[in-house]
């Protein structure tokens, strides 16, 4: 069996909150193999984001473990830092920097030499389409330019496993479409991709696999293609339902109830 | 060893790009030389006054001016900008030791401590003002400075990184501030009341201070200015020290 990019056994969160303790992720397996899209959905405060700041170093396991490209990331977080790149939620830059600045500077932290490390910069920015922009300061960046740049400084190091924690939250349409063709092409050169959404369709585009996250529990877990028919069969529908089927089905909730929800609107 | 350089180069540029923090330092320590001088100059001519060694007051205050200026802590509030922004998540991401990202912040603290100081007393030397301890004395006073604004901005990291909040950080900041008054601040420890120059002599910034007036009234004297340096190295490793433990254990 070769290395998965991904393995957690029994892999626990809990946080020790004011009204007691949280149980954030109650004992997640997970396996994704090397060269895959893997998806990982969840509605709000399920468990998404917690379990990947865990894979990724940034938040202790409680319990269980973990492993990235075949490095325990509790055990020896350095390695495991060097095979992995990481984008997080919000686009974290330095605004302050140029765009070539940040990613030289990655670079370095890598472990490239200056010169090397300003070779892949310019890969990079012309990579994610930002060669012209190269020498502008972040602080100006549009929204889809800052999800670009970040992508490409997770990349400065060649990871073998790419974490984005719903690397298209908050851009246009256009924008979004530019990213998953970057994902695709990423992909393509064989990086596994593990990506946190919340757009199904997005799931749907990009993911070969998938897992459904609530209440910290994987709850599904399997190709678009297989939940999609698991559901069919199972509730005997007349026609395929779509990943917002599967993903309401799995996590409780119906379309009745998210409509009724009371939303809160921020202007 | 590279990354603490480079992640100071960050942290440099990042300074002089925001001048609108750095202006501060240097205008609010000249702006109190020039009140504090004003008010109790005259109380205190050179000609007769025995603690001046033949100086201006403004000599006698210019270490108050220094400490000031090395206490603004900006950089603990750059940390806190990187945390909320997310930045710092992609620091601890990669393969850099905790240790570099603490040293990297104080490294470009204590160049720009070097600059500042440089600045503050050149700008004193035409209001006649010397360094009395010659050439070494004048790179011990400015090193001296830039050490306590890496201690200073040491502990300002610490609630930085406890709290994760600007507001904190800035409040938390004003917490050190009585520290930098309870000194022999107008006059020195033997002229305080008994109680201030109690609370003086426990106070270390007492031995900054006076280490600093010395290296400005003075001949070289290694008794006065040693205990200044041993008081930012002992208080440099302490908040070295938990600054790192603190990052470590940030989750």
């Amino acid at each position: 069996m070769t290395t998965a990019a991904v393995l957690t056994a029994r892999l626990v969160k809990h946080y020790r909150g004011r009204g007691g303790v949280v149980e954030a992720v109650r004992g997640v397996d997970l396996r994704v193999e090397a060269g895959e899209v893997f998806g990982f959905l969840g509605p709000n405060g399920a468990g998404k984001s917690t379990t990947v700041r865990m894979l990724t170093t940034l938040l202790s396991i409680t319990s269980g473990t973990a492993c990235v490209a075949g490095v325990d990331v509790a055990a020896d977080p350095h390695a495991a830092r060097r095979r992995m790149g990481v984008a997080l939620q919000e686009a974290g830059l330095d605004p302050r920097q140029t765009g070539r600045e940040l990613l030289v500077l990655q670079g370095r932290l890598f472990g490239l030499p200056p010169r090397e490390a300003s070779q892949r910069a310019q890969q990079l920015l012309e990579l994610v389409d930002l060669g012209e922009a190269s020498d502008r300061r972040i602080k100006g960046y549009s929204g889809g330019m800052k999800r670009r740049l970040d992508l490409a400084s997770a990349l400065v190091h060649e990871p073998e496993v790419l974490f984005l924690d719903e690397p298209t939250t908050g851009l246009d349409p256009a924008s979004r479409l530019t990213v998953w063709d970057e994902l695709r092409r990423i992909n393509g050169r064989g990086t596994t991709i593990f990506l946190t959404t919340q757009y199904l369709e997005e799931a749907d585009q990009l993911c070969d696999r998938l897992a459904i996250i609530d209440g910290g529990r994987i709850v599904r877990e399997g190709t678009p293609a297989q939940l999609k028919a698991e559901l069919r069969g199972r509730r005997a529908m007349p026609s395929d339902p779509t990943l917002d089927d599967v993903f309401l089905d799995a996590t409780g909730r119906s379309r009745d109830r998210v409509a009724g929800d009371v939303q809160e609107v921020s202007v | 060893m590279t990354h603490t350089w480079v992640l100071g180069q960050r942290a440099l540029r990042e300074s002089w790009r925001a001048p609108e923090a750095l202006f501060p330092t240097l205008f609010i320590p000249l702006f109190f030389l020039v009140v504090n001088v004003g008010q109790a100059g005259k109380i205190f001519p050179s000609s007769s006054t025995s603690f001046l060694k033949g100086q201006s007051y403004a000599a006698f205050q210019l270490p108050s001016s220094l400490l000031l200026a090395a206490s603004f802590g900006s950089a603990a509030l750059f940390l806190v900008e990187d945390i909320e922004g997310g930045y710092f998540d992609k620091l601890r991401a990669a393969p850099v030791s905790r240790t570099a990202i603490v040293l990297g912040r104080l490294l470009a603290e204590a160049v720009k401590g070097i600059g500042i100081a440089t600045v503050i007393v050149l700008l004193a030397i035409p209001f006649g003002i010397s360094v009395a301890s010659g050439p070494l004395g004048f790179l011990l006073l400015v090193g001296l400075t830039a050490l306590w604004a890496v201690v200073f901005t040491g502990f300002m990291q610490l609630i930085a990184l406890k709290t994760r909040s600007a507001a904190a950080t800035n409040s938390g900041g004003l917490v050190f501030f009585p520290l930098l008054f309870l000194t022999p601040n107008f006059v020195p420890r033997h002229l305080l009341t008994r109680p201030m120059e109690v609370a003086a002599t426990f106070n270390p910034v007492t031995y900054v201070m006076e280490a600093l007036r010395s290296l400005i009234l003075d001949d070289l004297a290694w008794s006065h200015v040693l205990p200044g340096f041993v008081v930012v190295a002992v208080l440099g490793a302490g908040a070295l020290a938990l600054n790192v433990r603190l990052i470590q254990r940030y989750d």
